[in-house]
């Protein structure tokens, strides 16, 4: 170990020596690399940034990577089976979804349907109650205009923040330890967060087929990565004041399941009991995975980029391999001397190899350091249009990305040029 | 007489041209005593430097045998040899082979970082500034190699050789680029090397350095001899 330790330590210093001693050159043969580790290092973050972007959007509307995300198709007696299976689950919690409309009682909301209130997407019209006839008709008819907010109210059981990180922006998330309010606490999404601050409404909290209106209570507001409104409250605060039957309305969608990659009897028991109902009432389930969140054209953009910058290193590579062999037939007398004075060969193609190492390193230090400073300079100038790059820090994967080049790099350009250092004749060198 | 360092018997060594081959050494015969001096003269070409590269170990005999103390090394495996290279033997060149970038201390201290055995920097620093305290010239040891007139930068080279205390120093021509004062001093320096019960093997063509030696053999057609009296005078 100690002569291991020697050794290595010898390749270092001498290494260092030969670097010291030939600055100039040194410099030049890093040009090259350093554009080479640049690309790689600027490919690997603008992969790992712009996945880190889509997966952090991703967990916020479906879940975290490896979560079961499960939709039963609605059906009667579908919302009781989806709460017995759910209750007393710390590792499945159900999301049951309505619209609501939240304002002045009696009058059309200024969002028919649920449509974001900025107004992007145009008016989706009202929400329309049907009949299995296929009888509809529009339940705020013949009322008028006034200050209400339509939005989308989702129920859960338990805490789905750890299946979607929904991201606290003020207030208290819902709290589902203690006993249920008879006035529903709401924690807002943005979107609808905005629509209550421009409409400053008197809060009545209607439902389609509720026995009763409530009055929420608004505890929080969180970060759902959703434009449109929409609210998030205990499902027994809601079931105070209405049936199951109304937060499973297939008018507003399916009832959703997230469940964790482990509770695999969670899902087997909950398909056992919607098949029971008939064979058109199955599952449908989906796991969640990081890595299919990567769209094709940014993998296709990553490969397209990596190629180019490989095809610089390599370029780099042999500028490096080019200086280490004019060096070593510069050096052939200290070689030859070293070897003459106990050097092993091993040692002197350790010492060449430590040169482009350490070459390639400091290249590496150098793009990545250029990289930091790059990425800090676009988020200011770019940061207010490209929400990316808003607080964005240097991913370690490109850092790493980096160093692996850099030393890539050096083995490559290194290792022809070690192995002649290490075949240097003594006698005919020093008799010469 | 003490044991001897070395003892070489019936060395051959034939090199492999483009033409014939051609017989260097045809059965040399040498013995090397610890505190002893020995002056090889000879033609150019004769094989006096391909004598002292068999000894040294940079290349091996084609045959006869090469014993260092009771060791047996006719054919010693090269990981070997350069471990031999480091603590058995020192080697001294005409061209004297100073590293350019590197000052006097630092050339000498190169010796002690060769991945045999490692020695702190305060204690390379501390052999090396020995070494150059012996040759006389510590004085220069932050000077780099061109700042140093020759007969400085070939006792630099001395102490190089004797850092790591050989048993044996080999010096090929070491007078060779030198005039004949600054010549007389290296030799002078190198016979010194002598006293502390080093043996030392002395290439050269000047017969004034060679009789300094306690030993003159001469090299003729690949015989090594003692050195006629004419020679001698």
């Amino acid at each position: 170990m100690m002569r291991l330790s020697g050794r290595f330590r010898a390749a270092l210093i001498i290494g260092g020596q030969g670097i010291r001693a030939r600055k100039l050159r040194t410099f030049l043969s890093m040009i090259s690399l350093f554009l080479g580790v640049l690309g790689v290092v600027a490919a690997q973050a603008g992969q790992v940034i712009a996945h880190r972007a889509l997966v952090a959007s991703t967990e916020l509307q479906m879940g975290v990577d490896g979560t079961q995300q499960i939709y039963v198709q609605s059906a009667e007696s579908t919302g009781s089976i989806v709460m017995d299976t759910v209750a007393g689950r710390d590792d499945a919690v159900a999301l049951l979804s309505t619209n609501a409309i939240i304002g002045e009682p009696d009058v059309r909301p200024v969002n028919e349907g649920g449509a974001p209130l900025d107004g992007s997407g145009g008016g989706w019209g009202p929400t329309m109650n049907c009949d299995p006839q296929g009888n509809c008709v529009d339940p705020n008819e013949g009322k008028p205009s006034g200050q209400a907010i339509e939005l989308r109210v989702v129920a859960l059981t338990g805490d789905v923040r750890q299946f979607r990180p929904l991201r606290l922006e003020s207030g208290q998330w819902l709290d589902f330890g203690g006993a249920p309010s008879m006035a529903p606490r709401l924690v807002l999404n943005e979107a609808a967060a905005k629509g209550f601050a421009m409409y400053n409404v008197p809060a009545e909290m209607r439902f389609q087929g509720a026995t009763a209106n409530s009055t929420p209570r608004f505890t929080g507001v969180v970060d759902d990565g959703n434009s449109n409104p929409q609210a998030y409250v205990r499902s027994d605060e809601l079931l105070n004041w209405m049936p199951i039957d109304v937060l499973t309305n297939p008018m507003f969608g399916t009832p959703e399941l997230l469940a964790a990659p482990t509770a695999t009897d969670f899902v087997e028991t909950l398909r056992k009991k919607v098949e029971a109902l008939g064979d058109e009432n199955t599952l449908y389930i989906n796991t969640i995975s990081a890595e299919d969140m990567m769209p094709g054209e940014i993998q296709m953009m990553r490969w397209v980029f990596l190629g180019v910058s490989i095809l610089v290193l390599l370029i780099g590579a042999a500028g490096i391999l080019n200086v280490g062999l004019a060096t070593v037939g510069e050096r052939i007398e200290e070689f030859a001397l070293r070897r003459a004075v106990g050097t092993p060969r091993l040692l002197l193609a350790g010492i060449v190899l430590a040169e482009t190492l350490l070459t390639g390193l400091l290249t590496a230090m150098a793009a990545i350091g250029a990289g930091i400073a790059g990425l800090a300079a676009a988020g200011k100038l770019f940061g207010d249009r490209q929400p990316m790059l808003q607080n964005v820090t240097f991913p370690w994967e490109a850092g790493v990305a980096g160093v692996a080049a850099g030393l890539i790099a050096g083995v490559l350009g290194g290792l022809v040029p070690a192995a002649r250092a290490a075949r240097i004749p003594i006698a005919t060198v020093m008799r010469a | 007489m003490n044991e001897p360092l070395i003892r070489v018997t019936g060395l051959t060594k034939t090199l492999k041209g483009q033409d014939e081959p051609r017989t260097i050494l045809a059965g040399v015969d040498l013995t090397l005593h610890s505190g002893e001096s020995i002056a090889v003269l000879g033609r150019s070409g004769s094989g006096k430097s391909t004598l002292l590269s068999l000894i040294g170990l940079f290349d091996r005999p084609d045959g006869g045998q090469y014993l260092l103390g009771e060791r047996d090394i006719t054919r010693i495996a090269e990981r070997k040899a350069a471990a031999l290279r480091s603590s058995e033997f020192g080697f001294v060149f005409q061209r004297f082979f100073l590293l350019k970038h590197l000052t006097a201390a630092q050339n000498v201290a190169m010796a002690l970082v060769n991945g045999q055995g490692w020695l702190p920097r305060r204690k390379r620093r501390a052999r090396a500034m020995d070494a150059l305290d012996l040759m006389g010239i510590a004085h220069l040891a932050k000077h780099k190699p061109p700042r140093l007139s020759g007969g400085e930068q070939q006792r630099v080279a001395i102490a190089r050789a004797l850092v790591r205390e050989p048993k044996i120093l080999l010096a090929d021509e070491p007078t060779g680029a030198l005039d004949t004062d600054t010549g007389n001093i290296v030799v002078e320096a190198l016979r010194s090397a002598t006293d502390r019960g080093c043996g030392l093997i002395l290439v050269t063509h000047d017969h004034d350095h060679a009789a300094k030696m306690q030993r003159m053999l001469h090299l003729d057609h690949g015989v090594l001899a003692p050195a006629p009296t004419a020679v001698r005078a």
